[in-house]
């Protein structure tokens, strides 16, 4: 027995039988199973249980059922392609959609998407940047309005090659047997391929014309050229030979033949080096990106340039007439003594199109020595290449029945040209390779879609003997096919249907090695060969003095309309890239619209407000738009955008859809060139109930004497490097420790004001690495612009005389103005004009205005005020000095946004992706392929910024970690500064002593904005130097 | 207790104890009157009104509203610091001035504190529904969580804001309960209907009357005024430091937090006036709520707008006096810039207008103290309106410089606490005595 002495009944002491059965089992008393599994009343659902149950469970079932569970489908390779590995992005050498011409580029390609554009770097002489269209213009290829195939009129659906391949092969027969002609009009192709093609069409189709058409052209160059020297080109420039630099209305920078190199050219010579920088004088009328950024900008009407030249000519010691009127003061002869001193190194462009001002530029230059050096007329350049009376002359031709068919080819006449649709109207057959129902397609009787140039071969040469190849980066995504395969199916080549990538490959190898030669691949893998000739100078035939003389009569016109290029949109022909239309314009900050700009003399003088509407007549037409009042731009002068109007696919809708208008009808063809200096023009202001809203990112447009941009002259900087540093400002002293950032990186950033040009290719390439939405117009209008970096523009102007103003208590009360003084801030500027006594001239000092662009992103404080702030701990402070945004924690109280004082932080107001509203490109299948995998999209109602492009940093650590090995500082660099065309923004380590962010740290002229709050930013800026008294 | 013949009675119109009680609980026990249902409707359409806009924000977005880059709060603030500022005079009434035994508080404390707990309702709509993520609205609370380190950040005003603002709310309802637990029992006494036997019966908690249950009334009910009383100082301190610690000229300034205690016992006075102005007409209250009680008011007013009116004057001096640019141009631009117009109305409401309270006449005559309380409180939502949005609409960077002004949805919402307000207020009209009869009372005899 047991030791136990207690019993728990008197079963258990008397060792009953019953008991010691029972306490055998697990459970002495047994359970009541019968009992449950009986069928007894008990248990058993009755009627009202059951429906209790039942309607529970159905309940229950229902709320489950409430929330749906996403499906995502996530397919995983079966056999995994070669090179691809998942989360690894490729990089592919290929050319710029946006530049015809073919322009160096890397396309980033993740899982067989292309994502984004990123310049490069190897092809030095195109300058390793990239411009804000040629970002957005990645779109393109993932646009639901892309046309799935080949098509006839009428049936708007897709059809077989073969089938189709025979309908125009007759119909182009037809022609040849009716004695017509077959016309090819090309966008000025620089395309060795679509060139040879368009050679083996003519083969069997002898009586083939190609139309070279641009909307845009630089003719007056080219003319003058064949006069000049024999050869109808336009030269290579080479800005950053020079050390003078004239510019008459030409927007070199902007829009005006290649800016993108152009900009890292003259970026090279912007930043003092030993005491020495370039001289930039700009004379113009409408205020351009370019003369925003000259040391001495003159306003000037465009149709008083011939005087300006001849002016400077005489100057320069040519023999003119001497009835020239006299011109822009003295900046004239300063110009023309700088020219002098710097000879060869001295470069003079002009945007005119009249042949005759090119004719003087060019003995301008030719007596400066400029050509070759800092021109180029061996290796020219190739792209732009137009005439635009070969088109002239084409539509009267086909007006008179001439031609029985017509091909375009990247060429959308019907849009840019006033008379092509009545023309082609003739024209039976009409062919279009477009890959979007563009203003010449939708009339064309057979389209034979093109494939976009991201999928296809192509090889290009912008300049003489330098080529760009491309390749294709993603598989076709519709069912088109290559022009060249087109052209050669069409003259009887055999163009197999499922094969047909594999022809333009053989293709364009063919093409490859009988125009160049040597290895194909090593030539896609650099994506450039040169193969150029050393320059030349060119035997003049012709003088200036006979030049001046012809320009001698011509008279400005009383007010002039001058037709231009936007930044961002350019010519038009990437009309549905929303992008680049949410990309302020760098002067104006207005996005989506084109307007008429006036100055502010022409605005104080008519009345007339920013958002009034007028109505512009000229010799060809009018045009009624909304007015913009644009400070720096010359008295009766008046701009007008082009590129706008477009008439979209019907599948296009929101902000795309019927923006701005259509300014090509009002190119003056009258002289027999473009001529986009319209005289004789009527302004008229047209009576509405409200002014129009502009989408406008900035609306203050002075600085108020805040010490933000810091400026300095030469000189000044020349006798002290700190010149314009020597700011009053309180110490500060710290109640907190600082970080410590010994270990490991410490990251930062290094702006420099003197290379930023303001051209906002920076913004874009911001937008698409880091998936930021675009929201429109009208979200615009509501100051709510997404861009996590946005680059400030502040006006100023100098005065000339002293003046007491009286001004209200919020400006300072009274205030003297010395002479030479800058004013700064928006009221004095005002009130010293309206302190004229004449009135007619009181607001002319708004042409003389001084510009200062400052790009401005999140400056990763390192007492930052966001951080504090917020409730819930969404922004921190990493430990490499980031400051942080975590999504998914934030609640959206916002905060973190007003507590910012650089006011970068943006909001998700709405659900950008996924919304019917905002139908850009977040809320298509394909539109989404062109998202970032690395950045989170983010949703509605989180606070979002710039992060200072952490997904690189940390894909650049994983693989140095990967290889076992120290990450090096100037391995990657964020998407802004990787993109600048000028090399502004510079991103690195400072912990890393050689990197170049660490020397510019160091730097005399480097300061950082708002410092006396203590916030201690990671963005540094250097002070702006300009090259002037 | 000697009383001087000078004073005049703190309840007027010869009352006795039971007029007192059938006089209170006549709109309890009877049908409600039509000027009562004009009001309940009126209330309950603009409830309707906030119960549209708020979905309407909650399904499409904060963007429905027009709050921009810059300026990230506007009107949802402003009403929520107006609000706030409204929800302190029943504290200060009830919790204050039982300390300092004033004694004519007592017929107007209860309807003060009601309005303080429907003003806080009203409020807390605002910090809620202006996050983006209204759903995550939970988050600012320090809950244990299974996310590992993830935690509230303590040094986040806002935060701060969660706690004083839900502290305030539940100190204020359980004072105001306990008031109202011997009257509802009086209620519960007279019941005639079943119904009202048995819900007066379960909120008297079985209050008996007796002499212990009152001794134990008077201590805890002292012992929360004890509480309160710091609390009326704190919770309009904390929200002015939503401000006061940001680095936002016009927001970062050490005299915000008496400035701002004495701008909402200023608007709280002003909102009590208005409802006990119309409630004292429209249900013959004069007797309890005499011109004593009105008088006594407009001096606090008086008071009050002068602290305010001495605070934006001192707040411009030390701009100027500062020599730091931005807080000089911050002031400056309130005054001459684009919103100087509602600079300027804020002056006069808070400022000017209520200089008028030196005259006995104004403090006497009800339709022109009714007047002067409206212009209170529309001054009082100006000031906020100031603060908060010319602050942010030109502040450091002239690039980000921005105008704001208001949706329909944002103009509803606020139209809409009042519908919550007003619905609350003649609800507990109808079904809760107005007047602490217990207390009144006890001074029916009694002079100030």
């Amino acid at each position: 027995m047991s030791s136990n002495n207690y019993w728990k009944g008197v079963e258990e002491l008397d060792q009953t039988q019953e008991f010691v059965t029972s306490n055998a089992n697990e459970f002495s008393e047994g359970l009541p199973l019968e009992q449950v599994f009986s069928n007894d009343d008990a248990t058993r659902a009755n009627r009202r249980d059951f429906l209790k149950y039942f309607g529970f469970g159905l309940g229950a079932v229902t709320l489950a059922a409430c929330n749906k569970t996403p499906i995502k489908k996530a397919i995983p390779y079966t056999e995994k392609p070669d090179n691809v590995t998942p989360g690894v992005p490729l990089y592919y050498a290929s050319s710029s959609v946006s530049n015809n011409e073919g322009f160096p580029v890397l396309v980033k390609v993740r899982e067989g998407r292309p994502i984004k554009f990123e310049p490069n770097k190897e092809a030095t002489y195109f300058g390793g940047g990239l411009d804000g269209l040629g970002h957005s213009a990645l779109l393109s290829l993932y646009d639901t309005n892309r046309l799935p195939g080949a098509m006839v009129a009428g049936k708007r659906k897709a059809q077989e090659w073969s089938k189709f391949d025979k309908e125009v092969v007759a119909a182009l027969d037809k022609t040849a047997t009716s004695g017509k002609s077959i016309a090819i009009i090309t966008n000025g192709s620089t395309s060795l391929v679509t060139n040879q093609a368009i050679e083996d069409f003519k083969a069997k189709y002898s009586n083939t014309e190609v139309v070279s058409y641009e909307p845009i052209t630089y003719s007056g160059i080219k003319r003058a050229n064949k006069k000049s020297f024999g050869q109808a080109i336009i030269p290579a420039y080479n800005f950053d030979k020079a050390e003078v630099i004239v510019s008459f209305g030409a927007d070199f920078l902007g829009t005006w033949i290649s800016p993108i190199k152009f900009h890292s050219d003259y970026s090279k010579n912007r930043v003092p080096k030993d005491g020495k920088m370039s001289k930039h004088y700009q004379f113009e009328s409408l205020m351009s990106l370019t003369g925003s950024n000259a040391d001495v900008r003159v306003p000037m009407k465009m149709s008083n340039v011939s005087q300006h030249l001849i002016a400077l000519y005489r100057e320069l010691g040519g023999a003119t007439p001497h009835q020239g009127m006299e011109v822009a003061g003295n900046n004239i002869k300063a110009a023309a003594k700088e020219l002098e001193a710097a000879g060869s190194k001295g470069l003079v462009v002009c945007g005119s199109n009249n042949e005759a001002d090119q004719l003087l530029v060019n003995a301008i230059n030719m007596m400066l020595g400029a050509y070759g050096s800092t021109i180029d007329s061996t290796n020219y350049y190739k792209g732009q290449s137009a005439d635009e009376a070969d088109f002239t002359a084409f539509l009267v031709e086909a007006k008179a029945g001439k031609y029985g068919a017509v091909i375009t080819i990247d060429a959308n006449p019907v849009y840019s040209h006033p008379e092509a649709e009545a023309a082609f109207a003739k024209i039976p057959t009409r062919i279009s390779t477009a890959i979007t129902l563009d203003e010449t397609s939708v009339e064309a009787t057979h389209i034979a879609t093109n494939l976009h140039p991201l999928e296809n071969w192509d090889i290009k040469e912008p300049y003489k003997g330098r080529f760009v190849v491309s390749q294709p980066t993603i598989s076709p995504v519709f069912n088109g096919r290559a022009v060249a395969s087109s052209l050669v199916a069409w003259s009887g080549g055999k163009v197999a249907d499922k094969d047909e990538t594999t022809h333009a490959y053989k293709y364009t190898k063919a093409v490859f090695a009988k125009a160049i030669g040597g290895d194909f691949n090593k030539a896609l893998e650099l994506g450039v060969v040169e193969n150029t000739s050393s320059s030349s100078v060119p035997s003049f035939n012709i003088t200036g003095g006979a030049a001046a003389e012809a320009l001698a009569q011509v008279k400005g016109a009383e007010k002039e309309l001058i037709l231009y290029q936007k930044v961002g949109v350019r010519d038009g022909a990437y009309g549905n890239t929303p992008w680049a239309h949410e990309m302020p314009d760098p002067v104006s900050k207005v996005t989506w619209d084109n307007y008429i700009s006036i100055s502010m003399p022409d605005a104080k003088a008519q009345d007339l407000e920013t958002g009034d509407t007028v109505k512009l007549t000229t010799k060809s037409g009018d045009i009624e738009l909304p007015v913009l009042v644009q400070p720096g731009q010359t008295k009766s002068t008046y701009g007008i955008a082009l590129g706008y109007g477009r008439k979209l696919p019907e599948g296009v809708k929101n902000d795309l859809k019927d923006l701005g208008k259509n300014a090509y009808g009002l190119v003056d063809m009258s002289a027999g060139y473009a001529d986009y200096t319209v005289g004789g023009i009527k302004i008229e202001k047209v009576p509405t109930t409200f002014k129009y809203e502009f989408g406008i990112t900035q609306t203050h447009y002075s600085i108020e004497g805040r010490d933000i941009i810091r400026e300095a002259t030469l000189d000044e900087y020349n006798k002290d490097p700190m010149a314009g540093g020597h700011v009053h400002k309180p110490k500060m002293i710290s109640l907190w420790d600082d970080y410590d950032y010994s270990k490991g990186h410490h990251w930062a950033m290094a702006i420099d004001l003197n290379s930023c040009t303001g051209c906002s290719a920076c913004i874009v390439s911001c937008s698409i690495e880091n998936n930021v939405p675009i929201v429109g117009r009208d979200e615009v209008r509501r100051r709510r612009e997404m861009h996590w970096l946005r680059i400030d523009r502040y006006y100023s102007f100098e005065a000339p005389a002293k003046k007491d103003l009286s001004m209200s208590i919020v400006h300072g009360g009274d205030q003297t103005v010395e002479a030479g003084e800058q004013m700064t801030k928006e009221k004095v500027m005002e009130a010293y004009s309206a302190a004229s006594e004449n009135e007619a001239t009181a607001y002319d000092y708004y042409e003389n205005v001084r510009v200062a662009h400052q790009p401005m992103m999140c400056q990763h404080c390192d007492n930052a005020p966001c951080e504090t702030v917020c409730p819930v701990l969404a922004t921190t402070h990493s430990s490499e000095g980031l400051n942080q945004m975590t999504y998914n924690r934030c609640i959206g109280t916002k905060y973190c946004g007003n507590n910012c004082p650089y006011k970068v932080r943006r909001f998700n107001w709405f659900r950008y992706n996924e919304n019917e509203k905002f139908d850009y490109h977040f809320s298509n299948d394909l539109g989404k392929m062109v998202i970032n995998p690395d950045v989170t999209v983010r949703s509605r109602g989180v606070m979002e910024k710039c992060s200072f492009c952490v997904q690189r940093i940390q894909s650049t650590k994983l693989a140095a970690k990967r290889e076992n090995r120290k990450m090096k500082t100037d391995e990657f660099t964020t998407a802004c500064a990787q993109t600048c065309p000028s090399n502004a923004i510079v991103f690195g380590d400072l912990n890393d002593q050689s990197s170049e962010i660490a020397k510019l740290y160091a730097n005399e002229r480097s300061y950082h904005v708002l410092e006396e709050l203590g916030v201690k930013p990671s963005v540094q800026y250097m002070t702006k130097i300009r090259n002037k008294k | 207790m000697y009383s001087a013949d000078i004073r005049q009675p703190l309840v007027t119109g010869g009352k006795t104890y039971s007029d007192v009680t059938a006089d209170i609980c006549r709109p309890i026990e009877n049908k409600p009157t039509s000027s009562w249902w004009v009001g309940f409707i009126t209330g309950v359409v603009l409830l309707m009104v906030l119960a549209g806009t708020l979905a309407w924000t909650v399904w499409e977005g904060i963007g429905t509203w027009n709050t921009n880059k810059s300026v990230m709060w506007g009107w949802d603030i402003t009403n929520f610091v107006f609000w706030v500022g409204i929800g302190h005079a029943g504290t200060l009434i009830s919790a204050v001035l039982l300390l300092f035994r004033q004694k004519w508080r007592m017929s107007i404390n209860r309807s003060a504190e009601a309005m303080t707990i429907f003003a806080v309702f009203c409020a807390a709509i605002f910090p809620l529904f202006h996050m983006g993520r209204v759903w995550l609205g939970f988050w600012p609370l320090p809950l244990p969580n299974a996310f590992g380190s993830l935690w509230v950040n303590f040094n986040s005003p806002l935060l701060w804001d969660v706690f004083a603002i839900s502290t305030y709310l539940s100190v204020s309802l359980v004072f105001w309960y306990l008031g109202l637990i011997p009257d509802i029992a009086t209620v519960r006494d007279r019941a005639t209907t079943k119904a009202r036997k048995f819900w007066y019966g379960f909120f008297a908690m079985g209050w008996n009357g007796s002499a212990k249950s009152w001794g134990r009334y008077e201590v805890v009910a002292l012992i929360l005024a004890g509480i309160s009383t710091p609390l009326v100082l704190s919770v309009h301190t904390i929200v002015s430091m939503d401000f006061a610690t940001s680095v936002i000229p016009g927001w970062h300034t050490t005299i915000f937090p008496p400035y701002f205690v004495a701008g909402a016992i200023f608007s709280g006075f002003g909102m009590v006036l208005t409802l006990l102005l119309i409630a004292r007409h429209v249900m013959n209250y004069e007797a309890y709520i005499t011109s004593e009680h009105l008088e006594a008011m407009c001096k606090v007013i008086l008071l009050t707008g002068s602290v305010v009116g001495l605070a934006y004057i001192t707040e411009f001096v030390i701009a100027a006096y500062s020599g730091y640019e931005y807080e000089q141009y911050a002031f400056a631009n309130r005054m001459f810039g684009p919103y100087a117009w509602a600079y300027w109305t804020m002056m006069f409401c808070n400022l000017m207008a209520p200089q008028v309270f030196w005259f006995k006449w104004s403090r006497t005559t009800p339709w022109f103290i009714f007047v002067i309380s409206i212009v209170v409180n529309i001054g009082m939502w100006f000031e906020r309106f100031v603060i908060i949005v010319t602050s942010l609409h030109r502040d450091f960077l002239p690039s980000s410089w921005v105008m704001y002004h208001a949706t329909w949805v944002e103009v509803g919402i606020f139209l809409g606490t009042f519908g919550l307000f007003f619905t609350c207020f003649f609800l507990f009209a109808k079904f809760l005595p107005v007047i602490n009869m217990a207390e009144v009372k006890t001074i029916l005899k009694d002079k100030e």
